[in-house]
């Protein structure tokens, strides 16, 4: 045997050596179960595929938990998981998974809405697989997923994705994002599929204000803000202005662009009857100037890489050496769901929602998200779903 | 004769009873309709509007009115009294309308000139914090800076949510222009200050 066949097998050694740990982390995050113990407000749990059959068995084919009031009123539906690398948006709905009773109205909550997306990481990236919440019973293991559909599920992508029906032109890339993909096409790409289901569900459940929870990177203008369509403005506007000056956080309203389209505060308004609303939080593990991308950096969001772009007045969010911990983060989003449903009550008393059990701002930061997370283990197993 | 005592005691009472008057001088009146608008396509005057309509005061709500808009209400017979223009420049709400900066501060230039020719009180506005000043701009972009320059220096009365006055932008124009300015801290208070300025 050769010098040169001898290198070919050693290198190729190593090549399957790396490959068998790599493929293991691959599956088992592709595969990881995350446990949901129903709230007792939970009243009904039903699959994406009940609103357009040909999602059913794919990936995406994800849960819809509804949950009933005690009388009736408006129908607020929140979608997390939209970009399932932004964390708060999965985790803010979790703890309404797990604890929200609605009194008045009815909820409708959707933890991974691309759940393809949530079976990968940025190819490429390094990125932590998974990431772990503390809790009192140990802890839960959370995928951490990415912006785009897992290519296993959907490829190849085109040269030029042309968004459907505006035929708009946008990053090829985005053909696999949820939020470039509405309204959706019956028979389009599986992320245009998934995103047509979700409006066929909004418009058969009457939905009257739709939410999508995302974060955003700190280099990126649209932060801490709700970005509202025209029909949904002076309820945003309302909704800024109390959260603003009641719970000690910035948060604005920005108008969603008539001519940005693929967008669901856009496309949502647009194609439903719904008010279409999107929140951000800030998210520094998303900046491009990030250090170490790792666990850590994730939950806490403290990153010295990020506070020196602030301090080049790179930042269009402010940042210290306190970061942007996922508590804070997902205390954002509960705290501004409820005074949606508390300003939107306020002016239409014959069609209120009104929620309980929830954690407002203070509360999370305070508590943590964990104390709102139940040991699957202690729970009624028929009362546990996976995501 | 007339002791010291009673010279105070008069003039102190004779002040209590014109203290009313001084205040009214102090703080500016404002008459409707209201023509509420935008310097660069902000969200901000939405809360305006929302204060407004609780008050049931008499409004018209136009982000890109022009002075066109101020000539068919003269002509229609029902002027506009005031004008209240929110500054704060929004990229995605000048993208919604297709509109640069430029052609804000050109539409604004022309609006204020027709408001001043027809002696409507103008009233300059920022009410969205720092976030809505250099903070929340990204590097080169001063279109938040440049709606505020053509705006506030020329209006009758400023109305700025405090917090956007960190750095004493808006206090520095009052003092230097003699422009009276209302300053408040929670966006909720600024129902009463509407309250306050258009209440006979």
């Amino acid at each position: 045997m050769n010098i040169s066949a001898i290198r070919k097998i050693i290198f190729s050694a190593i090549g399957l050596i790396l490959f068998i740990p790599a493929g293991i982390s691959f599956y088992q995050s592709r595969h990881l179960k995350e446990p949901v113990v129903l709230s007792p407000g939970v009243s009904t749990v039903k699959r994406l595929s009940d609103y357009f059959p040909a999602i059913k068995g794919s990936t995406d084919d994800c849960h819809i938990y509804f949950f009933e009031g005690k009388e009736k009123g408006a129908t607020l539906m929140i979608l997390g998981g939209t970009h399932p690398e932004e964390p708060a948006g999965r985790l803010a709905p979790w703890l309404f998974a797990e604890n929200a009773v609605m009194e008045k109205g009815r909820l409708i909550v959707v933890l991974s809405a691309n759940r393809s997306a949530s079976t990968v990481t940025r190819i490429g990236g390094g990125y932590p697989p998974d990431f772990t919440i503390p809790t009192a019973w140990g802890g839960q293991k959370f995928r951490m997923g990415d912006r785009w559909s897992n290519p296993l599920d959907q490829w190849p992508d085109p040269e030029v994705y042309i968004h459907y029906p505006s035929n708009q032109n946008l990053a090829y890339v985005d053909i696999r994002n949820l939020n470039r993909t509405w309204p959706g096409r019956p028979n389009g790409t599986l992320t245009e599929k998934t995103t047509y289901a979700f409006m066929e569900l909004i418009r058969k459940e009457n939905v009257d204000i739709f939410i999508d929870l995302h974060e955003a990177e700190l280099q990126y203008p649209v932060i801490s803000t709700i970005v509202t369509h025209e029909k949904g403005q002076e309820l945003a506007t309302m909704v800024s202005m109390m959260l603003t000056d009641m719970e000690g956080f910035n948060i604005g309203t920005e108008f969603s662009p008539k001519n940005l389209h693929g967008l669901s505060h856009r496309e949502v308004g647009d194609y439903s009857n719904a008010i279409s609303l999107l929140f951000e939080a800030p998210e520094p593990f998303l900046d491009a100037t990030r250090g170490k991308t790792t666990r850590e950096q994730l939950l806490t969001g403290k990153d010295a890489f990020v506070m020196k772009a602030g301090e080049h007045g790179l930042l269009f969010e402010k940042i210290d050496e306190n970061g942007w911990p996922i508590d804070v983060r997902v205390g954002r989003h509960t705290s501004t769901i409820l005074q949606t449903m508390e300003s939107w009550t306020e002016d239409h008393p014959k069609k209120p929602l009104v929620c309980r059990n929830i954690p407002r701002y203070a509360e999370v930061i305070e508590k943590g998200i964990g104390t709102y997370l139940h040991d699957p283990k202690k729970a009624n197993s028929k009362r546990v779903v996976f995501e | 004769m007339v002791n010291k005592t009673t010279i105070l005691l008069t003039t102190f009472f004779l002040l209590a009873l014109l203290q009313p008057l001084f205040s009214q001088e102090k703080q500016k009146k404002a008459e409707l309709p209201v023509l509420i608008t935008s310097c660069g396509q902000s969200p901000g005057p939405i809360k305006m509007k929302i204060f407004m309509k609780r008050l049931k005061f008499d409004y018209e709500y136009n982000l890109q009115a022009t002075a066109e808009d101020l000539i068919a209400k003269k002509k229609a017979g029902k002027p506009f009294k005031s004008l209240i223009i929110v500054t704060g420049a929004s990229l995605k709400g000048m993208g919604a309308a297709g509109i640069s900066i430029d052609d804000e501060l050109k539409r604004i230039k022309k609006l204020m000139a027709e408001a001043k020719k027809e002696g409507i009180m103008i009233i300059g506005s920022h009410i969205e914090g720092m976030a809505r000043r250099s903070q929340g701009a990204a590097a080169g972009d001063n279109s938040d800076e440049l709606s505020i320059d053509v705006v506030c220096p020329q209006s009758d009365l400023l109305i700025v949510r405090k917090d956007g006055d960190e750095d004493g932008r808006f206090t520095t124009i009052s003092k230097v222009k003699k422009i009276p300015v209302i300053l408040f801290e929670k966006n909720m208070e600024l129902g009463n200050v509407l309250k306050k300025l258009y209440q006979k």
